[in-house]
C-alpha cells in the first residue's frame, strides 16, 4: 500500500496516474516526493499529511494522505 | 412606547410557513416607519422581532436562523474588504440575511473580464466603480441594511480606520499581496477574519481568531496561479457561500469549526478536507 496524493490547483498537472496508490520508500520525506513528481518546490506553500499542516522535511510513510498547494489567492 | 406602538399596528395575523399563526410586518411597512421615525430599517426590524413580530423578507430564514439569532445579525456590523467575485456575492448574501450595518471597500471599476464570476458586475455598468454598483444593489435589495461604500484600495495605514466599528472582517481581496495586511489589521483591532480564496476549481476558507495563523501566513505573495487558472463562477459563489455561513456564526455566537483551520476544496474532483494549521 502506498500513499494518496492530492494535487491542487496548478499542481494538479503533477499528479500521477497511480496518485490514489503511490509507492514510497522508507525516509521518504516531502522534499523527496516533490522532486520526484518534478514540482518547483517553491510552488508547494501547504502541505498537509492526514489533514494535519506539514512541511518538507516531513516524513511520508504508507497509507499517509499527502495533499500539495501552490499559492492560492483569487478572489 | 410610541414606536412599538406604531410597530404592532402595522403587524398583521397571518399563517406562518412552520404552520402556527403569527404576526409579520411588510417591507414597505418598515421602510415608511424607518422614514417616519427617521432611523434605520434595521432598528424597526429588530424591534419588531423583539415584540414577536417577523419581518416578512427575513421569514424564511426564522426556522435556521433563531429570533436571537436574526437580532444579533441586524445589530452586527461587518467591515469587508473587497467587492469584486467572493465580495460581490458576499454582499448579496450579508443584504439578504438582514446583517444591519456593512462597510464595504474596493478601488477598482469593473471591466468585461469581470463578467465570468463578479456577482455585481453588468454589461451595463462596465468602467463604472464596484462601490456605486454595490450601494445600487443594496438599495435594491435591503434598505433596511446601513451599506456603506469606501471607493479606495485599503492599505495598512487606512485598514484600522476602516475596521474600528465592526465585529467582524471580511477579506474578499483578488491575489495574495494585501491579504497579510488585512490579517494584521484585524489582529490588532481585536475582531476576527473571515478568508477566503481560489484559483480554478480550488479553493479555501479559514477563520483567523486575533493572533492565530490564518492562510495569509502560509501563502506567500505570488499572484501566479490565479493568473494562469483564473476564477470560475461555481468556485466563486461556493467559496462565498462557505465564508458567509461562517461569520454568520461568529455574528449569531457560534463558534466556527474553521477556526485555526482551513476548509480545502477541490471542485475538479469534488473533495473537501479540512487541515488543522
Amino acid at each position: 500500500m502506498g500513499i494518496e496524493l492530492k494535487c491542487f490547483a496548478t499542481l494538479a498537472k503533477f499528479l500521477p496516474e497511480n496518485g490514489d496508490d503511490y509507492p514510497v520508500e522508507s525516509g521518504e520525506t516531502v522534499r523527496s516526493l516533490v522532486n520526484k513528481l518534478g514540482m518547483p518546490e517553491k510552488d508547494v506553500t501547504l502541505i498537509f499529511i492526514n489533514a494535519v499542516r506539514s512541511n518538507l522535511d516531513s516524513e511520508v510513510n504508507d497509507g499517509d494522505r499527502v495533499g500539495l498547494f501552490p499559492p492560492v489567492g483569487g478572489g | 412606547m410610541r414606536l412599538l406602538d406604531d410597530i404592532h399596528s402595522h403587524a398583521k395575523s397571518t399563517l406562518l410557513p412552520w404552520g402556527e399563526t403569527g404576526t409579520i410586518i411588510s417591507n414597505e411597512d418598515v421602510a415608511a416607519l424607518a422614514q417616519h421615525n427617521a432611523m434605520s430599517g434595521h432598528i424597526i426590524e429588530r424591534h419588531a422581532l423583539t415584540e414577536g413580530i417577523y419581518p416578512l423578507r427575513y421569514l424564511r430564514n426564522m426556522q435556521s436562523i433563531s429570533v436571537e439569532g436574526q437580532i444579533n445579525l441586524l445589530e452586527s456590523s461587518v467591515a469587508q474588504v473587497g467587492l469584486g467575485g467572493l465580495g460581490g456575492n458576499l454582499l448579496e448574501q450579508f443584504l439578504r440575511m438582514g446583517i444591519g450595518t456593512i462597510h464595504a471597500a474596493d478601488g477598482d471599476h469593473f471591466e468585461e473580464s469581470n463578467l465570468n464570476r463578479q456577482e455585481l458586475s453588468l454589461i451595463d455598468n462596465i468602467g463604472q466603480s464596484k462601490v456605486q454598483a454595490a450601494m445600487k444593489r443594496a438599495k435594491a435589495i435591503n434598505p433596511s441594511v446601513d451599506f456603506k461604500g469606501t471607493n479606495e484600495f485599503l492599505t495598512s495605514k487606512s485598514l484600522p480606520d476602516f475596521l474600528s466599528d465592526a465585529d467582524i472582517a471580511i477579506d474578499a481581496l483578488g491575489g495574495l499581496k494585501t491579504r497579510l495586511h488585512l490579517q494584521k489589521a484585524a489582529a490588532q483591532a481585536g475582531i476576527p477574519l473571515i478568508t477566503g480564496a481560489l484559483a480554478g476549481w480550488t479553493g479555501y476558507v479559514g477563520v483567523v481568531i486575533p493572533g492565530e495563523i490564518g492562510p495569509a501566513d502560509i501563502m506567500g505573495l505570488d499572484n501566479e496561479t490565479e493568473g494562469i487558472l483564473g476564477c470560475p463562477a461555481p468556485s466563486v459563489m461556493l467559496v462565498a457561500s462557505l465564508m458567509a455561513m461562517e461569520a454568520v456564526k461568529l455574528l449569531t455566537g457560534i463558534a466556527s469549526p474553521l477556526e485555526r483551520k482551513m476548509l480545502v476544496i477541490d471542485l475538479a474532483t469534488t473533495t473537501f478536507e479540512t487541515i488543522t494549521l
